[in-house]
C-alpha cells in the first residue's frame, strides 16, 4: 500500500507539472550558481593579470585569490538559493501532496479502504522523497558540469564526495519543508490559508530564526559567513543562545563546512547535520501522529 | 460458524448498530443512539431532513468516524476493532465526490482497487467499466468530466473491488433526469445481479419508492421509523405517496 500510495504521488507530481516546474527551477539555479562563480572568477582573474602587467619588474607579485580558494566555491551561492528558493518549492510538494485529498475530500475515498493511516503517510512522503531526491540528482549533475565548465577540468574524487553529502544534507533540509506544506494543510484545511501558514513558518525559519539568534546580523539569512563582531545588547545575548536550534543556520554552517569553503566557523558539524537530520524526524513524526488522529470524513472544503 | 476475525459470519447481518452516539463537541451530539440492523440484500433508504445525522452514521460505518458510544458492525465485524475487514466488504460513494482531477478515470479506479487489495487492478477496471457502460470515459481526464460522467466513474470506484454492501450518500444529488434514471437502474443491477446491500442516504423520495426494500427516518439523531416500503405503504393507506408519509413521520417526531 505504501508503494502505491508513493507511485501515485509521484504520478500526481508530474502530472500536475508540480515536478517539472521545480527541476527546471532547482537546475536554473544551480547554472546560475555556476555561472555566476564563472563569471566572478573570470573577472577577478582578469583583473588581476592586468594589475600584474602593471608591477614594477622584479617586485614579488601576489598569488591570484581565487587560486588560494575551494573548487567548490564556484557554487557557493547554491546554499543560500536552496535554502531560499528550494525550500519554498518543497513546501509546494507538501502542499499539494496533502491538499487534495484534504480540501477535495478525496481522503473519505481513499479511508474507507483498507490502507492504514500510517501507510498512507508513508507512501505521500516516500513519493515526495522521491521526487526532491530526483530533482536534486539533477541539480548534482549541473553542478558537476558547471564545475567542469568553469574550471577545465573534471572535480575530483574529494570534491565529488562533498558536492554529494552536500547535496544528501540539502535532502535532509528540504524535506522538513516537504513536511511544513503537509502539516498546514493538516491544521488548516483551506487551500490558500494552509499555503499561507507554510510560507509564515518558511519566512520564520528562513530569515526571523537566524536573525535573531543571530544578534540581528543583516546579511546571517543570506550569507552563511559569521560575523566575528559579537552583539552588545542584552537581547541578543539571550537570543543567540538558541542559535542551534536555527535550522536554517545550521543547515547553511553545515554546507560551508562540508562544501570546504572555509568561512563557516569551525567544528560543530556533527551537531549541525543532528540539527537538520533532528529537525525532519521529528517534524515526519509529527505529521504521521496528525495523519493518524485527523478526521478525514469531512468533504470538500472552500478555497 | 467461524467468528473470528477475517471471516464473515454468515448469519450476521450486513449492517447492525447498536446504541450509536456520536457527538463532535460538548454541544452538537448528531446521533442520539441509534438502533439498526439491515439485513443481507435490502437496498435501504435512510431519510431525514438536512443534518439529522444521516452522513455521520455512513462515516461512521465506513470507518472514517468513530463513534462516541455504541456498536456498529458491517458482516458482524467492528468498525472500529476491525476497520480492515470491515472495510473488505463495503464500498463507499460520498456525496459531493471528486476524484483525482490529473487522473484518467482508469487511473482513478486503478489505484482505488489496488487500494482496496484487488490484485488485478486494470483488469477489475476495465469490467467495472464495461459493466457501467462508461469504458469511452477510461482513458479521459476525470477533471473534464460532467456531474453525471463524475458520478458513473464514482460508482464504477464504489464497486470496483466487489464489496458486499455499497453505501451511497446522496447520489443523485446534482444529477439530470436520465442520469438519476441510470443511477437507479445501476443500483438495482448491483443488488439483484450482485446481491450487494446498499444503504443510501438520500431526499429523493421518487426514487426511494422505485429502489429501497426498506426505509428509515432518522430525526435530530434518533431513528424514528424503519419498516420495509411494502409495510409502509400499508400502514399509511391515506397518504397518497411516500412524500406524504415521510412528512407525517418526521413532522410528528
Amino acid at each position: 500500500m505504501t508503494a502505491t500510495i508513493a507511485s501515485h504521488q509521484l504520478r500526481s507530481l508530474r502530472r500536475q507539472r508540480v515536478l517539472l516546474s521545480i527541476t527546471v527551477v532547482m537546475v536554473g539555479m544551480t547554472a546560475l550558481a555556476g555561472f555566476i562563480g564563472w563569471s566572478s572568477h573570470q573577472t577577478i582573474t582578469r583583473v588581476y593579470d592586468q594589475a600584474v602587467l602593471l608591477l614594477p619588474s622584479g617586485a614579488d607579485v601576489p598569488p591570484n585569490p581565487f587560486e588560494l580558494k575551494p573548487t567548490l566555491s564556484l557554487l557557493s551561492n547554491l546554499t543560500i538559493y536552496i535554502s531560499l528558493v528550494g525550500a519554498l518549492l518543497c513546501l509546494a510538494v507538501g502542499h499539494v501532496s496533502m491538499a487534495e485529498d484534504e480540501a477535495d475530500g478525496i481522503g473519505r475515498l481513499v479511508f474507507s479502504r483498507q490502507i492504514s493511516r500510517l501507510a498512507y503517510f508513508g507512501g505521500r512522503l516516500l513519493g515526495c522523497a522521491a521526487a526532491v531526491a530526483g530533482v536534486l540528482a539533477a541539480s548534482w549533475v549541473v553542478s558537476v558540469l558547471a564545475l567542469m565548465v568553469a574550471n577545465g577540468d573534471p572535480p575530483g574524487a574529494a570534491d565529488l564526495l562533498r558536492l554529494t553529502a552536500f547535496y544528501a544534507l540539502s535532502w535532509l533540509y528540504l524535506i522538513f519543508f516537504v513536511l511544513v506544506g503537509m502539516i498546514t494543510v493538516l491544521l488548516t484545511r483551506r487551500r490558500s490559508l494552509a499555503l499561507l501558514s507554510a510560507i509564515g513558518v518558511w519566512l520564520t525559519i528562513t530569515f526571523a530564526v537566524p536573525q535573531i539568534t543571530s544578534g540581528l546580523r543583516p546579511t546571517t539569512s543570506l550569507s552563511p559567513v559569521t560575523d566575528p563582531v559579537g552583539t552588545s545588547q542584552a537581547f541578543f545575548q539571550v537570543t543567540s543562545h538558541a542559535e542551534p536550534l536555527s535550522l536554517a543556520g545550521q543547515y547553511k554552517q553545515a554546507s560551508v563546512q562540508i562544501l570546504d569553503l572555509s568561512a563557516g566557523t569551525g567544528g560543530q558539524l556533527p551537531f549541525r547535520l543532528l540539527t537538520v537530520a533532528g529537525g525532519a524526524l521529528l517534524l515526519a513524526l509529527l505529521t504521521g501522529w496528525l495523519v493518524v488522529r485527523h478526521d478525514y470524513s469531512r468533504g470538500a472544503s472552500d478555497g | 460458524m467461524p467468528t473470528a476475525a477475517g471471516h464473515v459470519l454468515m448469519t450476521a447481518p450486513a449492517i447492525k448498530m447498536h446504541a450509536v452516539r456520536h457527538r463532535y463537541d460538548e454541544e452538537r451530539e448528531v446521533l442520539r443512539g441509534i438502533d439498526l440492523t439491515i439485513d443481507r440484500g435490502e437496498v435501504f433508504g435512510f431519510l431525514g431532513h438536512n443534518g439529522a445525522g444521516k452522513t455521520t452514521a455512513v462515516n461512521i460505518l465506513t470507518t472514517l468516524l468513530k463513534p462516541s458510544s455504541g456498536t456498529a458492525t458491517v458482516f458482524g465485524h467492528d468498525v472500529v476493532h476491525d476497520r480492515r475487514e470491515v472495510t473488505r466488504h463495503i464500498g463507499y460513494l460520498p456525496a459531493d465526490l471528486r476524484l483525482y482531477a490529473h487522473l484518467t478515470a482508469a487511473e482513478n479506479l486503478e489505484l482505488f482497487a489496488t487500494l482496496s487489495g484487488v490484485e488485478d487492478a486494470r483488469g477489475a477496471t476495465a469490467e467495472v467499466l464495461s459493466r457501467l457502460d462508461c469504458s469511452e470515459l477510461a482513458d479521459r481526464r476525470v477533471g473534464s468530466f460532467s456531474t453525471g460522467m463524475r458520478q458513473r466513474i464514482g460508482i464504477a470506484q464504489a464497486i470496483v473491488h466487489r464489496p458486499e454492501v455499497l453505501f451511497l450518500d446522496e447520489p443523485a444529488a446534482g444529477l439530470d433526469p436520465l442520469s438519476v434514471r441510470l443511477l437507479r437502474e445501476t443500483i438495482l443491477e448491483l443488488n439483484q445481479e450482485l446481491g450487494m446491500t446498499v444503504f443510501m442516504n438520500t431526499h429523493l423520495l421518487s426514487e426511494v419508492s422505485r429502489v429501497c426494500t426498506t426505509i428509515g427516518v432518522l430525526n435530530h439523531g434518533r431513528l424514528v421509523y424503519k419498516d420495509s416500503i411494502a409495510e409502509t405503504l400499508r400502514r399509511f393507506p391515506n397518504e397518497a405517496s411516500l412524500e406524504d408519509i415521510y412528512v407525517l413521520v418526521d413532522g410528528a417526531s
